[in-house]
């Protein structure tokens, strides 16, 4: 196990979407492929978890549906809405764009400047 | 649209999250519990024991509960769910006290709907009262004569006047009517019917739908076609001869000789003529019915009475020039919004009622404050341990008080379904002041009023023992050791009950001013007997007895017939249509006179009444010297007058006023066609008779100055009979207008009499009188009730509070008499206190009542008479309780906790 990376404040919700981008998933599921996706590098608190997904839900962006899991037990199953899908894209794009912008910064060597 | 999008499924999770609550949390129930199963699959698949793997999934995750909690939250329902339970807490609590949660959903009941009920009277008379549409911009285009500027008058306008004046700038649009009797023909007996002629756009400027049929409209008089003889009936007349047939419609009614069709009824609150007279039926104007039109002006949005005023100004100017005797010398103009005349009437009486209904509702609030500490006392153990297991002191203010604007909501559903019936009360009480088109009707703005008072009561009463109370002393408490009711909440309830006795002081000094003033006025002897007598309107036709002494002999004529049907003791003339007092001492008004060899001959004025020589007779007004003229005299009308005391004892002071001779201008034939005068009307007479004193001028003023002089003086096209029968005058009615009928089978009367006493009972100081005496007493009877209540609980409070004391000093030997009176001696304390400051309110406010209520007597015997009442009520209230204090069992009260 990597070492852990603390999560910062309302990444969460971006990586719940990009989770369920890929495919409809229960709760429980989403956390593990998040934890899978990142190398076991990210540990997320299970009661937060709940709440941003809540959150979203309200919000438009996600819809859940009762569906069965893959061991035949009753699971809700969230999948993207269009809403939701735009929402990724332009986070997304924000994102990468700060990362960018705070990468250059924090790698500028004395020449450059 | 996304925000849109966003918003639809925000709003959708709110609904499910309150409509289908029990599924929404069974749902996250479920999904929370199959993530926490998972987990443990999961870890028991990495080789953790079953057990230790179901402990870590439940460690790691938290409770359910709080994650359903959580879930509120993350969408924003959370407090609503709180306050859900405070309010659900806060029903079951009230529930489990009865008693006193009705009393106090009572006392707010009654405070409520007393505000809301003369609110909505407000509302109806002087916010709201026409249902005409853009009511507030329609005004009353009035001229004010600067001879006599205190009366605004109408004007008349020629048919080219009134289109010229529809063309100014400040008026939107405007309608021309004109009031003229007609008589119904064409059945047994000829009836006086009030026709309004009013011009074809008055549907469309007043916007009032008919109740059945039609209303007139500008194709009833359309150019070049002879105008169709259709006729609108008035709501009244419809009710009056038709009693309300709908049938009504397509029938003919004759009008003086010609047949019209019925097209429509008008709804009962159009009555726009009202300010001039009420018209019986609505007939489309065309200038061959009648020549001239009074208009009536809505004005455009924005503009302002003085640019109105300005700009009307200048039309009047001009058409004085062509018409110059439809306007006064010198004027002028005074634009007037409909409902001026009624906020003068009514605008003083309503607003005295609006302050006394908001002081009972103070009372009521304080009752519930009163109510809410005492039994906060006893709720305090409750809240002490809320607070200890970690309620923040906001949620407990906020628990207290959803449970005081529960209580308040309670008053107020009460309270408006009681003010619909309080509302209606006045405007029985008080029919001729408030305007015809007011009805009193439950809608929105009245609804969202005693909302909004019941939001204030709520927190008012509630906001002061909330606070005290969310403050408990937590270990004392728990341990049992606090001495209940702090200072804090003794010295706020003695306050409490010292405001209520002074305020309930302020309400029953205003009654008892009411019902004094009232006592005055009914006991005034109004200096004539008004028993069984009655006024009956004769209008004489403008065609018939041209001449003067033709005219007086046709009147004549009429008296005796009248005088001798059975049942009739005594028939006088009166042909100015004045009586003794008003309302119809208006049409009396002072007029000047001289007196020859006076000194001043200027500023003599006198009510001058034409009246025949039965008159004093009539009406039982003695003679006080000299003689009444004869019958020569009375026929002749010349040189002769009688005076009644005040103008005796004024300018004859000696008491030598028989012979002298006074003379009045305004007795001179002034050549109206309508008019005969005596050959020396105006010439000087002599006073033969002086007689006493009758109230002429409001039964509350003093007598004004009086000239009577005989009819055949002056006469008009009208004339006016007083009747005194033996029994009920309007008994003996269809037997008098038979017998003026066959003299002149034309010959009609108006159909409305009255009786004399009733006239008395019509007078606007009786009436607002009475209407104070009963509305105030009513109040102050409330406020004495709640008052007492609040007190009598204050003392039951006391007695719970002090058991364990009072048992110990019984035990010891107390006596009985003297447990009672440890326990209302504070009590009376402060309601001698209340008294005190009560009494000093209500002298400092003498002044204020005597300005809005003149007819009310702030005596001081009054005063005393509330004082003890108060007294009275105040001891029995404190001992009702106390005496359970003195009954008690020494033994039980002392095993007790």
């Amino acid at each position: 196990m990597g070492k852990q990376v603390d999560l910062l404040q309302g990444t969460l919700e971006i990586l719940i979407l990009k989770a369920i981008s890929l495919g409809p998933l229960h709760g429980y599921g989403m956390l593990l492929r998040i934890q899978q996706i990142s190398g076991e590098r990210l540990e997320i608190p299970q009661g937060s978890f709940y709440i941003a997904l809540y959150r979203i839900e309200h919000k438009g962006w996600i819809k859940g549906e009762w569906g069965e899991s893959e061991n035949k037990r009753r699971a809700k199953f969230y999948r993207l809405t269009p809403a939701g899908a735009r929402r990724l894209k332009s986070e997304t794009e924000k994102w990468s764009q700060m990362t960018d912008v705070v990468n250059t910064v924090l790698c500028a060597t004395p020449e450059q400047i | 649209m996304i925000f849109f999008a966003q918003l639809r499924s925000q709003l959708g999770s709110w609904w499910s999250a309150l409509v289908h609550r029990t599924r929404v949390d069974n749902d996250i129930e479920a999904e929370l519990q199959f993530h926490i199963d998972a987990h443990t699959q999961h870890l028991i698949e990495t080789g953790v024991s079953p057990t230790e793997a179901a402990r870590r999934a439940r460690v790691e995750f938290g409770r359910v509960d709080v994650q359903k909690e959580k879930y509120r939250s993350a969408i924003g329902l959370q407090p609503l769910h709180e306050i859900g339970g405070d309010i659900r807490y806060g029903l079951r609590s009230l529930y489990k006290k009865p008693v006193v949660s009705l009393v106090a959903v009572f006392s707010l009941a009654l405070g409520i709907g007393a505000t809301t009920a003369i609110f909505s009277l407000i509302y109806t008379a002087l916010l709201h009262p026409f249902p005409y549409s853009g009511a507030d911009r329609i005004v009353n285009p009035a001229v004010i004569n600067e001879e006599h500027p205190e009366v605004p008058t109408w004007f008349a306008l020629t048919p080219p006047q009134f289109e010229s004046l529809g063309k100014a700038k400040s008026i939107e649009s405007i309608v021309g009517f004109t009031l003229v009797g007609l008589t119904a023909t064409g059945e047994d007996l000829v009836e006086d019917v009030r026709a309004a002629y009013i011009t074809s756009n008055a549907s469309s400027f007043f916007g009032v739908p008919v109740k059945i049929g039609r209303n007139i409209q500008p194709f009833d008089v359309a150019k070049g076609m002879p105008p169709s003889n259709v006729v609108v009936l008035d709501y009244k007349y419809w009710q009056r001869k038709y009693d309300r047939d709908p049938k009504v419609l397509g029938q003919s009614l004759q009008l003086n000789h010609e047949n019209y069709t019925v097209i429509g009824v008008m709804p009962q609150r159009f009555a726009f003529t009202q300010t001039v007279g009420n018209a019986d039926v609505y007939i489309p104007w065309t200038p061959a019915r009648v020549s001239h039109l009074f208009p009536w002006i809505k004005l455009k949005p924005g503009v302002s009475l003085a640019t109105a005023n300005a700009e009307l100004q200048s039309f009047l100017n001009q058409f004085k020039r062509e018409t110059p005797k439809h306007f006064p010398a010198a004027f002028r103009v005074s634009v007037q919004p409909i409902i001026e005349p009624y906020v003068h009437r009514t605008g003083r009486t309503l607003a005295l009622l609006f302050a006394s209904v908001i002081v009972l509702l103070l009372i009521g609030c304080a009752n519930c404050s009163i109510l809410l500490f005492a039994s906060g006392e006893s709720r305090q153990h409750e809240l002490a341990i809320r607070s200890a297991i970690g309620a923040s002191r906001f949620r407990i203010v906020r628990q207290l008080l959803i449970e005081s604007l529960a209580i308040s909501c309670g008053g107020a559903a009460i309270g408006v379904v009681a003010s619909f019936w309080l509302a209606e009360l006045p405007l029985r009480l008080m029919p001729d002041a408030f305007a015809q088109e007011a009805a009193i009707t439950i809608n929105l703005p009245i609804l969202a009023f005693s909302v909004a008072l019941a939001l204030f009561t709520g927190l008012l009463f509630g906001l002061s023992p909330a606070l005290r109370l969310s403050r408990p002393n937590v270990s004392q408490i728990i341990q049992g050791t606090a001495r209940a009711a702090a200072g804090t909440s003794k010295r706020m309830l003695n306050l409490l009950i010292g405001g209520q006795i002074a305020l309930t002081f302020v309400l029953l000094g205003l009654a008892g001013a009411a019902i004094a003033g009232f006592m005055k006025i009914t006991s005034i002897q109004p200096g004539y007997d008004p028993h069984n007598v009655m006024a009956v309107d004769i209008p004489l036709k403008q065609d018939t007895k041209k001449n003067q002494v033709e005219r007086a002999t046709y009147i004549d004529q009429l008296r005796k017939r009248a005088a001798a049907v059975p049942g009739v003791l005594s028939v006088a003339v009166a042909s100015d249509a004045s009586l003794p007092s008003p309302p119809f001492a208006g049409m009396g008004t002072q007029a000047p006179f001289e007196i020859l060899g006076g000194q001043s001959q200027q500023d003599l004025h006198a009510a001058i009444y034409l009246v025949g020589a039965e008159y004093f007779a009539t009406l039982k007004i003695p003679l006080v010297k000299g003689r009444i003229w004869d019958q020569t005299e009375n026929r002749r009308g010349d040189f002769v007058a009688v005076v009644n005391q005040t103008l005796a004892q004024r300018y004859w002071p000696k008491g030598d006023a028989i012979g002298h001779q006074i003379r009045a201008a305004s007795l001179k034939d002034d050549g109206t066609p309508l008019s005969a005068a005596s050959p020396h009307s105006g010439e000087w007479r002599q006073v033969v008779g002086v007689v006493a004193d009758s109230r002429n001028n409001g039964l509350e003023q003093p007598t004004a100055p009086a000239i009577f002089v005989p009819y055949t003086t002056f006469m008009w096209d009208n004339t006016q009979l007083l009747i005194r029968t033996a029994g009920s005058p309007l008994a003996s009615l269809k037997a008098i207008r038979t017998a003026l009928h066959s003299i002149n089978p034309e010959q009609r009367t108006m159909t409305e009499v009255f009786e004399l006493e009733e006239g008395l009972q019509r007078q606007p100081i009786w009436i607002q009188q009475r209407l104070f005496s009963i509305l105030f007493s009513f109040f102050a009877f409330l406020a004495l009730a709640l008052s007492s209540v609040g007190l009598a609980s204050t003392v039951a409070f006391a007695v719970t509070r002090r058991m364990k004391e009072l048992g110990i000093r019984m035990a010891l030997g107390a006596q009985r008499s003297h447990v009672v009176w440890i326990v209302v001696r504070a009590t009376l304390g402060t309601v001698a206190c209340g008294i005190a400051v009560g009494l000093l309110l209500n002298l400092s406010l003498v002044k204020v009542i005597q300005h809005w209520s003149p007819g009310s007597v702030s005596a001081p015997w009054v005063f005393g008479t509330m004082t003890l009442l108060l007294l009275v009520c105040a001891t029995i209230a404190c001992l009702l309780p106390a005496r359970q204090a003195a009954s008690l069992d020494p033994m039980k009260t002392l095993r007790c906790d």
